[in-house]
């Protein structure tokens, strides 16, 4: 009986068009997925094969998660089924068991769950044999890297969500609370995944209570390099064995939950209590009023919207739903991405973001869901004919649901804002902006979703039944999703686009508000179009079939629908026109692929030029006028050139940076113009005599820049209203063709037919020396005059000479003290500033009075840098230091010459209330200030390894001032999440990784690996021994020409500073090859001695492997005096400090394992080896132990 | 006064629902009879304005229901075969709600209407209760209710008293005689009873054809003296039936009674009865000799 029922199940569960359905649908994605380079699911990483064996199993473990949903279908239906059709009682008089009953249907319906989920790695088979897949990102295809996932991983998680959504299924006996109940799921386990993340500690429970496998994979595959992400599968094997058992454990109960409470009979009805005044009499009339059609207009109209938003909101699944989505985005706000783990204050306009991001999923499935329910209730309830054959007017139908749907989720709008007060209220954040959340968030977003809403309700009406309707709701959202990464990217024809519309606190809503509201009116009348087709469309009595609707609708056209169907099409016509007039004839419109193209295109045409000699800048004059409430800036500017080459120089190669391309005027004294590539936006000047080695010229030019019109990828960003940022690359013509602007991604290189890897001069090419790697920027001496309106500060690099304010134009005018490079910046903005003094530098901070709670923060950071690069590094050459806020639409600090812009949205919003956290603001602060030597006083060629002098020396800089100030034993907490970060880059590396005398400019090497090899370098060799190399090489390339400085001299350096072998080893290790080192504390034990002290022995492993570029690693011998400790609490700790410190020695360690015996005077409970992480340690958790 | 001509509706599978259908209805209470597929329910929603036939007028008064359903719905009040109910919804809001669908504006003339009616059809002690828990007949006599909101001057009520237990039909079939006379009552059965008991006109439709309409004491006169009867056993039945038009067979105390429709006696045992409605009922339905259903 039981293989019968099975059987049956099967058969009648495969015959379902949900089966076919679902088979299609998540084929075409993986298959879209694997065959398309715009589409990805996951990690769009291009040296990890697509087809790879992780790459297959994290796509199907995430189609897994999907599949929840359609797992959910299959089983609930075998429960539901048999009541819904009434069906029931028949086949509970028959022989049938429980056991057969429930467990006979699920094996079948769960057999073709597994079936199903078969289009999965079908899919990405299918993409794999596309001939147009660029066959670079793609391996062998072997049978085991696509079905081994599927039957560890996939199954187990297809078997839990059956199981557990079956046994929801039986107690609620109800399909749509079964979808709330999955829903509920997946939010518990977005929330609790993010808590996790949050504490690195609770890894591995993280890993064993991810009931999708994730933690446990990601754990286990956490420093996989490309090649063995490429050719591994995951293990079978301990915590990812361990957690699909435990899961596979819950489904178990699950299933057996649902066996003790199923029961055949039918649960009863509740009955709804009877409400007071049945005593009452009624009142009566022996004769009915009449109806009055026309004065019931308008009260019908409020009583049906009352009644259908009644009727959702009382339903149990939306309470669900909204609290689903608030949590949601509860959570988004309350564990925001804070850096180095330290929290950021709850601004509003943050919050607001954290909203619009998490919030954009729940309002979609509640206006989905309910337009069916709307549109199709009264159909679903057999109500349609009483209905349907009163007085109503068709649009009275229409419009009070869609009024309905409309006030339901502005309702849910208004529960967000409450959360995010509450949020506010609980962190003691008091700067609430009601009129932020009204103007920003409230009334953008309840258009936003009614033009939703509109939409789902109009694709019902049009469909033939509800899950028609749903399922296309699905195909616009997947297509909308996909218009973008293929190049559709108009505002105007992706509906309910409204452009970029970036918050912050300094320039508020000015990028993109008002354009949006522009847009939103366009779409708006779209959606009246659509809503008068669905009224003219809409199902009356018991004609469904289409054509007969559309001949009804065609002949009521010409009635009052038709009047204001034709009115939207005005209003929508007009609108698009300005807006086409705006995005398309005031600005150039250009898809991302066609900016790619050029791209290529100029790659093609001039990089044969990059090595000619061009002339360079001695010194740079500048008028910058900036209108930032026009957005408008205007440029004059003289350079002075001179002939610094041996050989003559005929041609002059400028290029027009891309926001800089309105020129007014430019001109080389003594040349003509050749060649003007407006295209690609260079133009070529030919020196009527070619200019001599030493001789000189003069560059004039006038550029605008102007924001007129809308932009239809979004407006500008950098010249605003209040928050102005530019720098020289947005304003002057470049001279010479650098590789900057080119394409770096290596499968869009080749999709245009460029070689792969545009790499950069090797480190053996001394040519390469002859150019630095800021596009050869020459040491200038510079006189910018910059005016603004004047209720702004203007702030340039150089000393403020002159600063006077007349007609509504603040002008200052800013002269250089000492040679700085040509890299520049101008900022203007209400800013308040706050200046002291230190040791005759003026340090200021410029900052939005709205964010002063980290500036004194700042300039404690600046005023204990400069003491400390002051005294160890030479003479800081300017007599200020300024940090300028601006608009956190990006969120970096850079560093010009004295000039440091710092985002809003890092640092100044920092919460460092709780002196537990990081302190990142001194730490980003201490680094910029170091580039002030590291970048603005030498400036490294442009080779292999340049960033090591520059970056990695800057981080070096701040890691001294972080040790000074807080010692150094608290700074582990530091070290392990840069040395985390490190670790988990690698995997992403897209050509080859390198060696730090190498780096090829790769972030991940020269922040995070090189903090930690410089720190362990100065514990080694000495902190002032290694400062006194660094002065020597400072004094050697201070403000120097060609020949540039190069890692090389930084290794040299190094090694000059080792004393003997080993340190000699620990150098080339460090600098010079990729090396892994292995620490791990295995155990430790303690016991008293007689004397009163106590005798510790700490077994350890410790062991060293090189790897190359791609990630393979051979062991290597080691022989290193490594750090030995014994603590009274666990170092990284927040608490931890010197006085947990018993012991830290170091000792001689080989490879293999060693036992140390060590004494102390009190008991340890912490053991380590390198307990400070100084090493590069492929796992940073195990070198430390508790004692026993 | 509801005047039909020639209606015709064929559903797209092919099947004639409605064929060449012409009617005259005055006020008063008009019952049509038929068997169940015989068109009466598409007949009732083309009337009630939600399909619309192929071909043919229907007006009612001087409204072209047809051309201009909105004006018929404004004075129409319609009791489906088979409807269902919102969940956790109580009579008396989904009353109140149907009433401002049909136009009540005023509050208070709503709870005088809702009021009313729900003490007519005698739900008041439920009306809080969910509709979604009512039984059979509660949800019935709602559904009456709601068609008697505002008056209307066309009623239709399609197949109400099935499933209904005998006591509550009578109360039924008494709300709709106390209707007023200048309202036309439709009321579509395929029980024979209801429309001998109620109604002064009638019509008898089958396979989408009406094939008799009149005063049912007319038509029962019609057949006076053609209606034979006679008690056998089941066995003899063929032979019976070969030999004369047999209108209708029944069981009365285990054995069987027959009725046959003959212009002559046809001798055999068979004796006269006056004839009544259903028996006109079936033999309009089957005009010639066909082999009689066996009793099983």
């Amino acid at each position: 009986m039981f293989a019968r029922v099975a059987a049956f199940e099967f058969r009648y569960q495969l015959r379902s068009p949900v089966f076919w359905a679902v088979l299609a649908l998540f084929f075409l994605l993986t298959f879209g997925a694997m065959a398309s380079s715009e589409i990805s699911i996951g990690d769009p990483n291009t040296s990890v094969h697509k087809n790879g064996a992780l790459s297959l199993a994290m796509t199907q473990m995430i189609m897994a998660v999907f599949f929840m949903f359609v797992s959910t279908a299959f089983v609930a239906n075998v429960i539901v089924r048999d009541d819904e059709t009434g069906f029931g009682p028949i086949i509970r008089a028959t022989r049938i068991t429980r056991f057969d009953y429930l467990f006979g249907r699920f094996t079948g319906a769960f057999a073709v769950v597994a079936l199903a989920f078969l289009a999965v790695p079908l899919g990405s088979f299918v993409g794999t044999l596309m001939p147009w897949v660029d066959p670079e990102t793609l391996g062998p295809n072997r049978l085991a890297f696509y079905l081994q996932p599927y039957v560890t991983i996939v199954l187990p998680t297809l078997l839990l969500s059956s199981a557990l959504f079956f046994a929801v299924a039986t107690i609620t006996r109800s399909v749509m609370l079964t979808y709330v109940g999955v829903l509920a799921f997946l939010l518990l386990y977005g929330i609790s995944r993010a808590v996790m993340r949050a504490n690195p500690d609770l890894r591995e429970i993280a890993a064993l209570s991810d009931s999708f496998g994730f933690g446990a994979v990601a754990l286990i595959t956490r420093y996989w390099t490309g090649a063995e992400a490429n050719s591994q599968t995951v293990p079978l094997a301990g915590i990812v064995l361990v957690n699909r058992l435990i899961w596979s454990a819950v489904a178990l109960v699950a299933l057996g939950f649902a066996w003790w409470r199923f029961r055949f009979a039918m649960p009863s009805v509740a009955a709804r209590k009877p409400a007071k005044g049945d005593d009452l009499a009624p009142q009566r009339v022996a004769a009915l009023p009449m109806p009055d059609q026309r004065a019931a207009l308008w009260p019908r109209l409020g009583t049906q919207i009352g009644f259908e938003m009644g009727l959702i909101v009382r339903s149990p699944a939306f309470f669900v739903l909204l609290m689903v989505g608030l949590l949601n985005s509860a959570g988004a706000m309350l564990l925001p991405d804070a850096m180095y783990g330290t929290p950021t204050y709850p601004a509003t306009f943050l919050l607001i973001k954290a909203l619009q991001g998490s919030f954009a999923l729940a309002p979609l499935i509640i206006a989905g869901f309910y337009a069916g329910e709307l549109v199709w209730r009264d159909r679903d309830r057999r109500m349609h004919e009483i209905i349907d054959a009163t007085a109503l007017p068709n649009w009275a139908q229409l419009v009070p649901k869609y009024l309905a749907l409309v006030a339901v989720l502005f309702a849910t709008l208004l529960a967000g804002v409450v959360a995010a007060l509450l949020v506010q209220l609980g962190k003691g954040f008091t700067a609430f902006h009601f009129a932020e959340y009204l103007l920003w968030f409230v009334l953008p977003g309840a258009v936003d979703m009614a033009l939703l809403g509109g939409l789902a309700l109009v694709l019902q009406v049009l469909a033939p039944n509800k899950y028609v309707g749903w399922g296309l709701l699905l195909v616009y959202f997947v297509v909308s999703s996909v218009l973008d990464p293929l190049g559709w990217q108009h505002p105007l024809y992706q509906y309910g686009s409204t452009g970029p519309n970036p918050l912050s606190d300094m320039n508020g809503d000015g990028v993109g508000g008002v354009s949006g509201w522009w847009f939103r009116l366009y779409w708006t009348s779209f959606l009246v179009i659509l809503l008068t087709l669905a009224h003219l469309l809409w199902r009356r009595g018991t004609e469904t079939r289409f054509a007969p609707r559309a001949r009804f609708a065609l002949a009521r056209l010409r009635g009052g629908a038709g009047l204001v169907g034709a009115l939207a099409l005005l209003v929508m016509a007009a609108t698009g026109t300005w807006l086409y007039h705006q995005t398309n004839q005031l600005n150039q419109y250009e898809t991302s692929l066609d900016t790619d193209r050029h791209l290529a295109e100029f790659e093609k045409r001039y990089l044969a030029l990059e090595t000619a000699p061009e002339p360079s800048v001695s010194t740079i004059r500048l008028n910058v006028n900036l209108y930032p409430q026009q957005r408008l800036m205007l440029a004059t500017g003289t350079y002075a050139l001179v002939n610094r080459t041996a050989v003559p120089i005929r041609d002059v190669h400028l290029v027009l940076p891309e926001h800089a391309r309105d020129v007014l005027a430019l001109a080389i004294s003594g040349a003509h113009l050749v060649t003007d590539d407006d295209v690609h936006f260079v133009r070529i000047y030919r020196f009527d005599r070619p200019l001599a080695p030493g001789a000189g010229a003069t560059m004039v030019f006038t550029v605008r820049r102007w924001q007129r019109g809308i932009n239809a990828k979004g407006d500008d960003q950098r010249l605003v209203a209040n928050g102005t940022f530019l720098d020289n690359s947005e304003i002057a013509p470049v001279i010479g063709i650098h590789r900057s602007a080119m394409l770096s991604d290596p499968v869009k290189r080749r999709k245009y037919g460029l070689p792969s890897e545009l790499r950069m001069a090797k480190l053996e090419d001394d040519s390469a020396r002859a150019r630095n790697y800021i596009d050869n920027a020459d040491w200038v001496a510079s006189d910018i005059t910059l005016s603004t309106d004047a209720d702004q500060t203007p702030v340039a690099p150089g000393r403020r000479v002159s600063d006077s304010t007349a007609h509504g134009r603040r002008t200052a005018r800013f002269v250089s003290t000492a040679p700085i490079l040509n890299f520049w910046s101008i900022q203007s903005a209400r800013y308040a500033v706050k200046s002291r003094m230190s040791d005759g530098v003026q340090l200021s901070v410029y900052y939005d009075p709205a964010h002063p709670y980290n500036v004194d923060r700042m300039l404690n950071a600046f005023d204990a840098g400069l003491r400390y690069y002051r005294a160890n590094f030479g003479p800081y050459q300017f007599d200020y230091a300024r940090i300028v806020e601006f608009p956190g639409y990006q969120t970096f600090a850079q560093a010009f010459a004295g000039t440091m812009p710092y985002s809003e949205g890092i640092g100044f919003l920092g919460d460092f209330r709780n002196p537990d956290n990081i302190d990142y603001a001194t730490y980003v602060a201490a680094h910029e200030l170091g580039h002030q030597y590291w970048a603005h006083q030498l400036i490294p060629a442009d080779r292999q390894g340049g960033t090591l002098m520059t970056e990695t020396l800057a981080q070096y800089s701040a890691l001294m001032v972080m040790k000074h100030r807080y010692g150094e034993d608290k700074i582990r907490r530091f070290l392990q999440y840069e040395l985390d970060s490190y670790l988990r880059s690698r995997g992403g590396e897209r050509l080859e990784e390198q060696p730090l005398v190498r780096v090829e400019n790769q972030g991940y090497i020269h922040y995070r690996k090189g903090a930690v090899a410089l720190y362990l370098l100065q514990d080694r060799l000495g902190e002032d021994r290694v400062n006194a190399m660094l002065r020597t090489l400072l004094a050697r390339y201070r403000f120097q020409g060609p020949p540039f400085a190069s890692s090389t001299d930084l290794t040299a350096g190094f090694h000059a500073l080792a004393r003997n072998p080993e340190e000699a080893q620990l150098v080339s290790d460090t600098l010079e090859r990729i090396t892994l080192y292995d620490f791990k504390a295995e155990h430790a034990q303690t016991r008293k001695l007689p004397n009163g002290q106590w005798q510790t022995t700490l077994t350890v492993r410790a062991g060293k492997a090189y790897a190359d570029g791609k990630g393979k690693e051979t062991p290597a011998p080691l022989h290193q005096a490594v750090d030995i400790g014994l603590f009274t609490e666990k170092p990284g700790k927040a608490a931890f400090g010197a006085g947990n410190v018993l012991m830290r020695q170091r000792y001689p360690v080989t490879d293999g394992v060693q036992t140390f015996t060590l004494i102390t005077a009190r008991k340890p409970r912490f053991a380590g080896i390198d307990p400070y992480n100084m090493f590069i340690d492929r796992n940073s958790d195990d070198n430390i132990v508790s004692v026993d | 006064m509801l005047v039909l001509e020639s209606v015709t509706h064929t559903y797209p599978n092919g099947v004639r629902a409605l064929d060449d259908v012409s009617l005259t209805i005055p006020a008063g209470m008009f019952g049509l009879l038929g068997p169940n597929g015989a068109g009466k329910s598409t007949l009732m929603r083309t009337i009630a304005t939600l399909q619309t036939p192929r071909s043919g007028t229907v007006r009612f008064g001087e409204i072209d229901v047809i051309a201009q359903p909105e004006r018929l719905r404004e004075t129409l009040g319609y009791l489906p075969q088979d409807f269902g109910v919102y969940p956790r919804v109580s009579a008396y809001a989904m009353l109140d709600h149907l009433a401002v669908l049909k136009g009540i504006a005023g509050r208070g003339e709503r709870k005088a209407t809702v009021e009313t009616l729900l003490d007519q059809v005698n739900l008041w002690g439920a009306r809080h209760k969910a509709i979604a828990g009512f039984s059979g007949g509660m949800r019935q006599r709602f559904g009456i209710a709601q068609a008697l909101i505002g008056n209307p001057r066309l009623i239709i009520v399609d197949e109400p008293t099935a499933g209904l237990d005998p006591e509550e039909r009578n109360r039924f079939l008494n709300l709709l005689a106390a209707i007023g006379e200048n309202v036309v009552v439709i009321l579509s059965t395929h029980i024979v009873e209801d429309v001998t008991d109620l109604c002064p006109r009638m019509a008898i439709m089958g396979m989408g054809r009406i094939l008799a309409q009149g005063a049912p004491a007319d038509m029962i006169a019609q057949l006076a003296g053609t209606i034979w009867a006679r008690t056998l056993d089941r066995a003899d039945l063929p032979a019976i039936a070969e030999r004369h038009r047999v209108i209708s067979t029944r069981l009365s105390g285990g054995r069987m009674v027959v009725h046959v429709v003959s212009a002559d006696d046809p001798g055999e045992g068979f004796a006269p009865i006056a004839g009544g409605l259903e028996d006109v009922y079936f033999a309009t339905l089957h005009p010639t000799m066909q082999p009689a259903p066996v009793a099983a």
